[in-house]
């Protein structure tokens, strides 16, 4: 049998100083961020020059695309939050199924973008539409490509949690593409009101 | 934080009160369309859900002080630009123009 000591035991973590996932995962999410925020910078200097383009420009958007988005986007976050709720409590059953439920709402999204953009070409809207549409195609393509990161990172997890690659004790790996998700729902809830809703 | 704990119900709250705030965002645009304080409530409840999100689903509260400070960094400056545009739209047009 081993002895173990005071002094050898771990310190205990302190519960307001915690790290979701793990640093890489918020060096990531820091990075996005950072990005995010110099496009956010484009359009308000964009929309600050040409109100009337950013007034008229909205009108043109469906919205029913845009709420469609958000939806899936909160929906998806809140079963990944589900399924971490359900791991920390060793349920991996129900892990599984939140997190395919999660998936399946996610994969929504490019299905819906790409609804979207048929439905803006068939209107005569593309890239070279205007001030307007140039800043709406670029921040949200790239927001598009951040949220397939996401979808592969789910695809990822989903393996390693089919093959019990996590636990109660170890689920660092699901909370950080969590976080992800989290945080690229963050942005969206941000570009949503910006094209959709200030008509 | 207790990690062990159900939070079912939080996290569901939380959904829902997202859901309502995006419905409620379109219902605003729409009735107030004309008011010059649209961008105000649009801010707001920008504000709001972005520290749902952060406080329910990444639990920010009990997080590490640098990620606190990222997300309310993050979640605040969108809001703060969009009244910045709203209300000295021409001033910041100014300060923009090379």
């Amino acid at each position: 049998m081993t002895a173990i000591t005071i002094d050898e035991l771990p310190p205990p973590e302190d519960s307001t100083r915690r790290i979701p996932g793990n640093k890489g995962m918020w060096a990531g999410i820091t990075c996005e961020f950072v990005e995010f925020t110099v496009l956010f910078a484009v359009y308000f200097i964009a929309r600050a020059h040409f109100p009337d383009a950013f007034h008229a420009g909205a009108q043109k958007l469906s919205v029913i695309s845009g709420t469609t988005i958000t939806l899936l986007m909160i929906t998806s976050s809140y079963f990944i939050a589900c399924s971490l709720n359900a791991i920390r409590q060793d349920k991996h059953r129900a892990a599984v199924i939140w997190l395919v439920a999660g998936l399946i709402i996610a994969l929504g999204y490019p299905l819906t973008k790409a609804l979207e953009i048929n439905w803006n070409l068939a209107h005569g809207i593309n890239g070279e539409s205007g001030i307007f549409f140039t800043v709406y195609y670029y921040l949200t393509f790239t927001h598009l490509v951040h949220a397939t990161w996401g979808i592969l990172g789910i695809l990822w997890v989903l393996a390693r949690l089919l093959f019990r690659g996590y636990s109660s004790r170890d689920y660092a790996g699901l909370e950080a593409l969590a976080c992800y998700w989290h945080a690229t729902d963050i942005i969206w809830l941000v570009i949503f009101p910006l094209f959709y809703v200030l008509a | 934080m207790d990690t062990k704990t159900n939070h079912i119900r939080q996290l569901t709250t939380a959904w829902l009160a997202l859901v309502t705030l995006t419905l409620l965002s379109l219902g605003l645009s729409e009735w107030f369309r004309d008011i010059r304080l649209l961008p105000l409530l649009v801010a707001a409840i920008m504000w709001i859900k972005g520290a749902v999100v952060a406080r329910c689903f990444i639990e920010s509260h009990v997080a590490h002080p640098f990620i606190k400070r990222v997300l309310k960094i993050f979640i605040g400056i969108a809001p703060i630009a969009l009244l910045a545009t709203a209300f000295f739209g021409s001033t910041l047009a100014r300060w923009a123009t090379l």
